[in-house]
């Protein structure tokens, strides 16, 4: 028997993964990527909703975040080919520097 | 039938996000994110919102995600350049138990809603029409607002990732 609470479950773990990534790694990339994964259980809750409350207002909410979700890849990763090109390394612990310094 | 389906999906998007927060190579972290992304886009068809269907499908797994593998190949990153993480199990533990306590909350707050039959329904519900129009008809400031957005974002990742000549050449003088 699905349920609303089932649904709320799943997209509950996934966003707790999400936060967790964030938490516990160090890899630029695998953090980008748990901030992908915490969009995706919002959006699977509010779809949730959406159909719960026969309201389309919370589907439209979803296609924003996804067109967010894009715009911020563009930039996210177009930042990540900066630092790794300054620092040869994709490690969160040496990015402690946001100046462009004279020997960087 | 649904109740399979649903199953089935849930845990390929469970399994597919502990494999992409455990991988130690982005690449196969990727692939993990995909199987999860997929998932989830099965998982909007299972809530009759075909629409958001396939717009999961094609932007997030499509464009999103050949983005990632595309910056990652790009990169060539090599294994002695990924950041050793000894204490990653702990930490992992520890953000578990950290979240906890958000979950109980919102788990037993959904639980008090009334229950509702949310299997697919008949019509044209979460179809390209229907969604369109409310986007255009409550949304449209939001929208133009993102449109900016995506400009901006364009703009502002060719500045970021051109090769800056100029100040090379201030370093040498």
């Amino acid at each position: 028997m699905i349920s609303l609470s089932s649904y709320a479950f799943v997209s509950m773990i996934l966003f707790s993964i999400g936060v967790i990534g964030v938490i516990a790694r160090r890899n630029v990339f695998i953090i980008y990527m748990s901030i992908e994964l915490m969009l995706n259980g919002i959006t699977l809750f509010l779809v949730t909703f959406a159909r719960y409350h026969f309201n389309l207002d919370a589907q439209v909410i979803t296609v924003l975040v996804i067109a967010i979700a894009a715009a911020e890849a563009a930039i996210f990763l177009s930042v990540i080919i900066l630092l790794y090109r300054s620092k040869k390394s994709l490690d969160t612990d040496i990015f402690t520097t946001l100046t462009q310094g004279e020997n960087s | 039938m649904t109740d399979i389906v649903f199953i089935a999906l849930s845990l390929f998007a469970i399994a597919g996000a502990v494999a992409m927060l455990v991988n130690k190579k982005p690449l196969n972290s990727a692939l993990g994110l995909l199987i999860t992304m997929l998932s989830i886009a099965g998982l909007f068809a299972l809530l009759s919102a075909s629409f958001l269907f396939m717009v999961q499908i094609i932007v997030y797994a499509g464009a999103i995600m050949t983005l990632i593998l595309f910056i990652l190949m790009f990169l060539n990153i090599k294994d002695e350049e990924l950041p050793d993480e000894p204490k990653k199990y702990m930490f992992i533990g520890l953000g578990a138990a950290l979240m906890i306590p958000l979950n109980v909350l919102i788990l037993k707050a959904v639980s008090k809603l009334p229950n509702a039959d949310l299997s697919i329904v008949e019509g044209d519900f979460g179809d390209i029409k229907p969604v369109g129009i409310t986007l255009y008809n409550n949304w449209l400031v939001s929208f133009e607002l993102i449109s900016i957005l995506l400009l901006v974002a364009l703009v502002g990742s060719i500045v970021l990732a051109k090769r800056r000549k100029p100040k090379e050449k201030r370093g040498e003088q």
